[in-house]
Formats: C-alpha cells, structure tokens, sequence
C-alpha cells in the first residue's frame, strides 16, 4: 500500500475518517453525550500530551492539569479583555502553555522519575493558589465566565439546527484532529526518534550525539502547548476556575494515557474515552443493584484505581497493546 | 515579638510532622528505590480506622496502637501485592528502561491513593470528622501566663523524639537494622551476605507506614479528617524529603523541621494562600542549586 | 566438588559463555584465568546466583546451585566476593564484617563471634580500623573486608573475583599467602577468578583458562604455568 510509504498521507487518511466518524455520531447523540463526547475529544489532547511526555520521551509529569489551567486562563483572559476571537484566543493559549512548559522543562530536564514527579505535583497544588492571590485578573475561586459562543450560520445551514453541546464537539474535534496529526508526525520523525532514544537510556542516546536535556526541554514544551489547547477547551465549557483544574485532572489524564496504552495514539484515543464514559457506564452497570449514593460516588474513583494497577502490572501496555498483539497474531 | 515565638512553636510542631512524613518516605526509597505517594493515603486509611474505633468507646490509646498496626499492614501490602510484582516485571516491554523504572511506581503509588480514597469514601462517607488528643489543645498557662504551646504541642515533640531515638537506635543497633542499611546502599552486596532483601524492603514499607500513619494521628487534630486531607502533607513531607537530600534519614527529619518553620512563617508574616507558592520556588531553588540536599557535601548525586 | 557441566549463558544476543565444563576440588585453590572479556566474571555471578544460566548445571557437593537464589546459595556455603573490592563504604568495618554473618547471627551466635575474631587475626588491621567507615580504607585494606565479609559466614567454598585488581603486588601476595594458608588449614575450596594470570598459577593447585566464553585448557597449574605455547598464545607474555 502505497500508503505505508507516507506515513504523513497515512495519518491524514486516519484523521480525516476519524473527524467524519465523530460529526456523523455526533449529529444523533443526546445532548448529555454530545458533551460527554465533546469532553473526549478535549481530554485526548490532554492525554496526548502524555503520550508524549511520559509514553515517549520517559518523563513524568503531576502537573498536566496546571498547564491545561494555564491554557485555560490564557484564552479566557484573550477573549474578556482583549475581546478577541475563540480561535485567536486557544493560538493564544498554546503559546502561553508552551512557554509556561519552556520554564519547567529548564528544570524538569535536570530531573528524573519520583523527582520529576514530586515537583510537577507541588506546581500542580501552587499554580491555581495564584488564582486567589491576583484575584482582580483571575478571578479568584470562582474563575472566569467563557464558552464557544454561537455556531456560525454556515454550519447550522449545512447541519441544520446545532445544540450548544453539539457545537461544543464540532469545534473541539477540528482541534483534537490536528492534535492527533501533529502526534502522529511527530511520533514518526527524527524527533519522535530521538525522544524513544532518551527513554530507552540517556547515556546511550547522548553517546549518539542526541542533545538530552535540549530535546527534554522541548519535549516539555510540545507537551505543554498540547495541555494548553486541552485546558483552553475545557475551560470553553463555561468556566475558567481552580475547581475546573483540580489535581485530579492531571490524574486522569494519566490514568487515561496508562490505561489506554501509554505508548501509542491509538492508547491514547481508548484511554480519553474510557476516562469520560467510565463512570457512566458504571452507573449503568450497577443501577440494577440499588448502591447507596455513598458506595456509587466513589465507585468510579475505586475502579479507575484498580484498573490502573492491574494494568501497570499485569499489561503496562494498556489496551492498545493488546489489541495489536490479538492484531498480529 | 510574641508572634515570632508563637510562630516558632507553631512551626517546631509541625516540623516535627513533617519530619515523620519525610522519614517515611525516605525510609522506602532508601529500601526500595521508589516514592510512595500514596504514603499519605495509607494514614488517612489507618486514622480513620482509629477515629472509628475512638467513636465505638475504645480509648485513644488502644486506637492509637491499632493505627500503627494498621499504617503497618497497609504498608507491607502495598509492597507485597503492588510493587514487588512491578518490580518483577521490570526488565519486559514497557518497562525496559531505567527512566520507564523510576516512572512506573510513582503511576502504581497514585493507583494505590486512588483506591485507598475511594475506599475510605465508601466506609466512611466523605464526612468530616475530627479527631481527638490525648491531653489537652487549649494553650498551658504556668505561673499564669499564656505559653504559646499546648499540652498536645509538647506531646507531639516528645511522641516524634521518642520515634526519632528508637528509629536511630534501631538502624544504629539491631541487625535488621544493618540489614536494612546494607539493602539500600548496596543491594548485590546484601544479597551476597545472605541477606533476603526481599523481606527487609517489605519491612521497609512496614515501618514507612507506621510512620506516616503517627504522622496522621498527630496531624488530624488540627485538620480535620476526609479522604483527601492529607494529600497536602504529603506534598510537604516530599520537599521536606528532597531538602534533606532524600537518602538521608538525619536530613529528612532536618528537612522536616525547616519546612515546618518555613511554613509558619509563611502563614503568619505572609499569608496562607501563599504556601504552596513557596513551597514550589523552594523546592526549585533547592533542586537547582543544592539538587543532593541541603546537607550534600561535595559528592553530587544525579537526581 | 563444584561441578560446572555445560553451562550457556547469554544476555539477549550476546553470549558470554559457550558450554563451560569443568570440575573445582575440594580443599583447593582453582584458578580460572582469561584475558578481559572471557566470561571469568560472569561464571562466578552463575554460581552464587546473581545471574541465570540460558543452560546447564551447576553443582556444589551434589546440590544444584541453578536457579537458586544468592541469599539461598550463600546459606550452602558457597561465599562469592565480587570484583572491585565490594564493600559498603558508609557502613563501618566491623557493621561490613557483621553483615557477612546476619543470616546466622541468632542460631549460631557462639560462633558468629568465633568467626569474626578469627578474620581480625587473620587482617589485624581490620580489627585496627574496627570503626572506621569502610570508604577509608585503602584498596588493600578493602579487600581483606570484602574476604572477610565472606569468610565470617563459615563458607566452604570461596569464590573470589580479581583480588589483585589495582593492588600493590606485595598487598597481593600478602592476601593470596593468607587464602592458601586458609585452604590448607580448614580444608576450604577456592575459585580465584584473575586476569593476573602468573601470580593465580603460582598458588593454585589447578588452572583453567577461558578463551571469549570457551574451555581452552584444563589442567593442574604448575603443569599450565609451564605451558609457554599456551601462555603466549592466550596470555600474552
């Protein structure tokens, strides 16, 4: 196939269907998983980002929620005050997330594992203290009012009448396809290389001629431009807050990416998915058995953690790794 | 200058905390090479188990004990059930390589908070409970005056010297305290002396637990209990670890102790929502400039 | 006896010994010798468990040692001292000697103490130097911890890893002397892996070089040490 012998017109034929595929769904959802799958769509990016980060280059970050918070806040800021366009705004937002990540990829590159771990965590509990400490700009605790505002006309005479979930998810899924296609190349290209060659071992690759904590820099940098985009999205929902930016929002960007298969698009793809309906379809199951509010709240949580330790025990590939192998077989 | 002192007593208590916390996590990366956050976990877990017990009509100190005992159990099933089987796995597939080594327990360690947290919001709801000292918290007054601590300060202090004195007289003194100094500096060598440095790195995580699960039952009396209090501490007890170089026993409990002041400070001349803001810029500072600890003499240790 | 029969070992696609035979007498000094690279090394991490055999057995007094692990293997008598000098630098000489002797400090505390005043006769220096952390000794001194370690947990069967590297040569006759003086006094076996392979035939009873993974001669030492086609061929002097 002639395909395999471009892999940039591969990547594009599998985004192109992939963007087809979700504007068609999402034209005959209710408006609850039109969001929830507009939501998809936003946290794949965030997870990514860790695909990454973490699947790619070995580095480990806490502190992805506090990029996409940083994201967030740039476009809402964008669009309030300087009164610019949605679009204009998430280009604002990648900017300001990448050099947010310039910054910490200085110091992230001097660390490894627990370290790194450890200090992502700590930005992680500081970044949305700043929140309350400017209060006038952020607005403190309760954050900033933003969202995607209104469809444009020629989308609503080309799909008839658009909810405000369903816009949510046609703007998002542009986005998350150029998120997906700018991975995919650069999982491919000599960059993409020389990350795998930093994971595998440092002084190997150094021995090779790769420059380390250059590309661990920009690594953090790509990685964070990526948080942004996920967190300015997010934020689009309606608000750009401390609550909408919780620690737990790194955690399931991991958790995503782990469960999914750290290593590849695909992983990241069923992971973001399995984050956001995981809960709904726990829900479902368990309906018939009547739990107690007290026992179905923290049943996701309880599961989500399970599931990522039998997975990083039992099959560190995540699902994605095992489909292939089935694949292959 | 009364606030100074007040301060400096406020921060010497929960330095002594902290200390614990940091202890506990530099006892498992010592042992194990890993840090555990879900550390933290474990003694929300084993505090409310005491909280509960305190709640039946048991006494503090019969709560207390159990506590431990279960910070202690807690401790050796993360090791036994988690990461022994990671770290068996360790040289396939994804996790082939050094960096993918030092990640992977940290995803497993938050696996384990996750489950711990949801657990305790299942038993125990997510109400917030207090908890109870064994003397009294309202401010010691002798020769009528008002001191700037509480009976429960002091015992905090005594309770973290005692712990210190029998941790130091442990590892300084006993066998398996050799054993285990051996394990973490050099493991081949342990192994080669007949230790079986499966069994200390288990016990490792046992007394990781029992002393973080004291540090939970120190704590929550000021902080009231739910399942994500602690997470906080953790973070703390981290930086305090990472200052004191974070192989060092001594410098944990130092790192401790400056953490616990500089916190104070903080919260009193400066302002609680600041905290962790300073907590980060010191934590780089030290990463960057002193990245072996505080105390590192020349030799310089890659982190 | 150690019988090492048709031994393979391999790490990924590199194998570092091809079907290794040979046999090690009680009560004797054997030497295995080879220039850098032959596998020496890797043979002895074989026998006290560190690594794994792709195949082959390996037996000491008629019990397989294969796939047993190093802390199981050192309770078998069978004491390895690794190369370059292994002792724990920031643990004292007396905690580096104690540490030999844990795993039987509780059922044999008479002679745990026994053993350890045994090795300070042995290296009166140590016994000197008690206190003091083991990363301040000199590299001589290092190495009579790192015997003595092993020693104190009553082997009876002693694998020793390039004693002589980076030593004075006078320092390693002074170890060598006190090995041979031990074999011959309790009956201990040893097998002295050495690239310095003059000084490990002068003291050995029997020889065995290794070639890149490969037997290349098997026979008593002074009759090898007497062999100059060998020695010219495979050693290099």
């Amino acid at each position: 196939m002639s395909s395999h012998k471009n892999p940039a017109a591969r990547n594009l034929f599998f985004v192109i269907i992939f963007a087809i595929v979700i504007f068609i769904l999402g034209a005959d959802l209710d408006p609850y998983n039109q969001g929830q799958l507009a939501v998809v769509s936003m946290l794949l990016i965030g997870v990514l980002s860790v695909t990454l980060l973490t699947g790619t280059s070995g580095q480990i970050s806490l502190g992805q929620g506090a990029l996409m918070a940083v994201g967030g806040y740039a476009s809402a800021l964008t669009i309030l005050n300087l009164g610019l366009s949605m679009w204009l705004a998430l280009a604002i937002a990648i900017i300001v997330s990448a050099m947010a990540g310039l910054l910490l990829g200085f110091a992230a590159a001097r660390l490894t594992g627990p370290y790194l771990a450890g200090t992502t965590l700590v930005l992680a509990l500081a970044l949305p203290s700043l929140a309350n400490r400017f209060e006038s700009v952020f607005g403190g605790d309760v954050g900033l009012n933003v969202d995607f505002g209104n469809p444009p006309s020629w989308l609503i005479s080309a799909f008839g009448e658009i909810g405000y979930e369903q816009w949510q998810l046609y703007a998002t899924v542009p986005l998350t396809c150029l998120a997906l296609l700018a991975t995919a190349n650069i999982l491919s290209s000599r960059t993409g290389r020389m990350w795998r060659a930093i994971r595998d071992n440092e002084s190997a690759a150094s021995l090779m001629g790769v420059n380390v904590s250059t590309n661990k820099i920009f690594t953090f940098v790509v990685s964070s431009g990526f948080a942004g985009l996920s967190g300015a999205l997010y934020g689009l929902r309606g608000i750009v807050g401390p609550s909408v930016y919780p620690i737990s929002l790194s955690l399931l960007l991991l958790t995503g990416a782990i469960l999914g298969g750290l290593r590849s698009i695909a992983g990241a793809l069923i992971g973001s998915a399995l984050v956001v309906f995981l809960p709904d379809l726990i829900e479902w199951a368990t309906r018939p058995l009547a739990l107690s509010e007290q026992i179905g709240n923290y049943l996701p949580g309880l599961i989500g953690g399970v599931l990522l330790l039998l997975t990083v025990i039992l099959n560190p590939g995540g699902i994605a790794n095992v489909l292939h192998h089935h694949k292959n077989k | 200058m009364n606030t100074l002192i007040t301060t400096l007593f406020l921060g010497t208590t929960r330095g002594a905390v902290f200390a614990l916390v940091a202890l506990g996590l530099v006892l498992v990366w010592r042992g194990a090479g890993i840090v555990n956050f879900a550390q933290m976990g474990q003694a929300m877990f084993s505090t409310y188990v005491a909280s509960t017990l305190i709640i039946k009509g048991y006494g503090y100190w019969f709560a207390f004990l159990i506590a431990l005992a279960v910070g202690a159990i807690l401790g050796a099933i993360v090791d036994l059930a988690v990461m022994r089987p990671l770290t068996r796995r360790s040289h396939a597939g994804v996790l082939a390589s050094d960096s993918m080594r030092a990640t992977v327990p940290v995803i497993a360690s938050l696996g384990i908070l996750g489950v711990l947290q949801s657990l305790a919001g299942m038993i125990w709801a997510a109400e917030e409970r207090g908890f109870p000292t064994p003397v009294s918290d309202v401010a010691v007054k002798p020769f009528g005056k008002t001191a700037p601590f509480t009976k429960f300060d002091l015992f905090i202090i005594v309770v973290v010297a005692l712990t210190l004195v029998v941790t130091t007289l442990f590892f300084k003194k006993t066998g398996m305290g050799l054993a285990m100094r051996a394990t973490a500096l050099n493991p081949e060598v342990a192994r080669l002396s007949g230790i079986r440095i499966s069994r200390v790195r288990t016990l490792s995580w046992a007394i990781s637990g029992v002393a973080s699960s004291l540090a939970g039952l120190l704590i929550t009396p000021s902080a009231n209990l739910s399942p994500n209090t602690l997470d906080l501490i953790l973070i703390v007890g981290f930086t305090a670890a990472v200052v004191g170089g974070l192989d060092s026993l001594p410098g944990s409990v130092v790192g401790g102790f400056i953490l616990g002041l500089l916190i104070a400070v903080i919260n009193v001349y400066v302002s609680p929502d600041d905290v962790f803001l300073a907590l980060l810029v010191f934590l780089l500072l030290v990463l960057i400039l002193k990245p072996g600890g505080l105390f590192a003499s020349k030799k310089v240790r890659n982190v | 006896m150690l019988e090492i029969r048709n031994v393979v070992a391999s790490y990924g696609s590199v194998v570092a010994l091809k079907d290794i035979s040979f046999t090690a007498e009680i009560g004797k000094i054997t030497t295995v010798i080879g220039a850098n690279g032959a596998g020496k090394s890797t043979l002895l991490r074989l026998i006290s468990g560190l690594e794994v055999a792709t195949s082959g057995a390996i037996h000491w007094q008629g019990e397989s040692l294969l796939g047993k692990s190093p802390e199981s293997i050192v309770r078998m008598g069978v004491a390895h001292v690794p190369e370059g000098h292994a002792v724990i630098a920031p643990l004292t000489v007396a905690e580096n000697i104690e540490m030999g002797a844990l795993f039987r400090a509780r059922s044999n505390k008479d002679d745990v103490k026994l053993a350890i005043g045994e090795v300070y006769e042995l290296f009166p220096r140590l016994e000197e130097r008690k206190n003091q952390l083991a990363g301040t000794l000199s590299g001589g001194e290092r190495q009579m911890l790192a015997i003595s370690r092993a020693l104190v947990s009553r082997p009876s069967l002693l694998l020793l890893d390039e004693p002589s590297l980076g030593l004075a040569p006078l320092v390693v006759e002074q170890i060598i002397e006190t090995i041979k003086a031990l074999c011959i006094s309790t009956g201990l076996t040893v097998l002295l892996v050495e690239q310095n392979a003059n000084t490990a035939l002068s003291v050995a009873d029997h020889g065995v070089l290794l070639s890149i993974g490969s037997v290349v001669a098997d026979q008593p030492a002074p009759l090898m040490r007497a062999d100059s086609a060998l020695r010219s061929a495979y050693l290099g002097y």
